[in-house]
């Protein structure tokens, strides 16, 4: 079973509810619509209830699948606001919100904020930067995290890691010029996040073009400076480098690079990368040389799961990245609930 | 309110946001050259100015901004 198989049954086992601010987008009505139908989600649809009932009607897509925020029920928009401004953390106090609850990016993620959905997913008539800009102001980062960041989990043919073919790479496509603090958020917050939607236990490696002092200078540096800050901020993860990328992957390599103990080299699950220059090439060459399927890219830092898809996407592809949003919400809840017991 | 005065109000809430001193601030002073910082602190001060100044912007343009004054412009300009 390929691992977006795995990921999809395991959205079926526990549907969770994504709220669409682009209800009225046909590519995005219609993966609202399939991955609702097929049970993988409860879609929730922002905008003019009339005209959301009269494009589904259209479509022949049938309304029960469906839940419609109606963004002129002026009753439930104030219920919205009372919820979200007596939240902790809030940065928009009552009038603000309302102004900017206008537009449904913010009505979906206040929504989300208070609990009535657990996933925002937009980005086909918003850009990347709305999509960001309104999840910081209306769902926040996590606690000890300074930027949005992504990752990407990469399925690619005759790899044999240690999570068998896959692979997670990170920040192939948000943070373009990361210092020490950044790097090491991305770090951890990868972490998290593959813990949430596939379960593992991470083993993250940062890389560089040197192993452990091999080589010397300030883009080393900035990579040794964040394993340091992320292992301070979160002991209880393996975050370990600086690496080279063979290094990191290869048991071999490791053996012989690696001169002391690593829960991570040699069987990294999770690569981070020092940039973007480097992540995105990254990508590319794993994509062209290893004919490997990238899916993503998966936004992280945020309070809650925040999906951004690119505007040019197939809605094949769209489904594909709101199962995997809906799993990551239901994984990240599992991990809150059992922290919660834990404390 | 007079220009000064928002200016004034303006600094004051680029301080709190950059946690820095407004004593240091003018309106030449640059957002990415000497003040740093991440877009969430430019969320951060967005949201700080709507909320006082009754206004909405766009975050897009806020963060467009080369200085505290090109802030300023834009406030004025949606009040």
């Amino acid at each position: 079973m390929s691992v977006l198989d795995q990921i999809y049954q395991k959205a079926k086992e526990n549907p969770r509810k994504v709220v669409f601010p682009e209800a009225m987008n046909e590519k995005m009505l219609q993966a609202a619509y399939e991955t609702g139908k097929e049970g993988y989600i409860i879609p929730v649809l922002v905008g003019d209830k009339e005209e959301i009932k009269a494009a589904a009607a259209e479509r022949g897509y049938e309304e029960e699948v469906f839940e419609i925020a109606d963004i002129h029920d002026e009753e439930y928009r104030k219920t919205l606001i009372d919820r979200y401004v007596a939240l902790p953390w809030t940065l928009l106090k009552e009038k603000a919100l309302n102004r900017r609850m206008q537009n449904p990016l913010y009505y979906a993620m206040v929504m989300q904020a208070v609990g009535e959905a657990d996933v925002t997913f937009a980005g086909i008539d918003n850009t990347t930067g709305d999509v960001l800009l309104a999840g910081q102001m209306i769902i926040g980062l996590k606690e000890g995290i300074s930027t949005v960041s992504s990752i990407g989990l990469c399925d690619i043919p005759g790899f044999k890691g240690s999570e068998g073919s896959l692979l997670a790479i990170g920040d192939s496509a948000v943070c373009t010029n990361p210092d020490a603090k950044q790097l090491a958020d991305i770090a951890i917050s990868a972490c998290d996040t593959v813990t949430a939607l596939l379960g593992w236990e991470p083993r993250c490696a940062m890389v560089s073009y040197s192993t452990l002092g091999s080589g010397q200078g300030e883009l080393i540096d900035k990579v040794t400076e964040a394993v340091k800050l992320a292992n301070e901020q979160r002991p209880d993860l393996a975050i370990d480098g600086e690496f080279q990328f063979d290094a990191a992957i290869s048991p071999a390599v490791a053996e012989k690079k690696v001169n002391r103990e690593s829960k991570v080299a040699g069987k990294a699950n999770i690569v981070i990368w020092p940039d973007l220059n480097v992540g995105n090439v990254g990508v590319k060459l794993i994509q062209q040389f290893g004919h490997a399927d990238a899916y993503g890219p998966m936004l992280q830092g945020f309070n809650k799961v925040v999906c951004d898809c690119s505007r040019g996407a197939p809605v094949s592809e769209i489904k594909g990245n709101i199962v995997i949003s809906a799993v990551r919400a239901a994984g990240s809840r599992k991990t809150e609930t059992e922290k919660g017991e834990n404390a | 309110m007079d220009r000064k005065e928002l200016e004034t109000q303006v600094i004051s809430m680029v301080a709190a946001s950059y946690k820095r001193d407004a004593a240091e601030l003018t309106t030449a002073t640059l957002f990415k050259e000497e003040l740093g910082g991440a877009s969430i602190q430019m969320v951060a001060l967005v949201s700080e100015i709507e909320n006082e100044l009754d206004v909405e912007l766009m975050l897009a343009d806020a963060s467009g901004c080369a200085t505290i004054g090109d802030l300023v412009d834009l406030v004025e300009g949606e009040m």
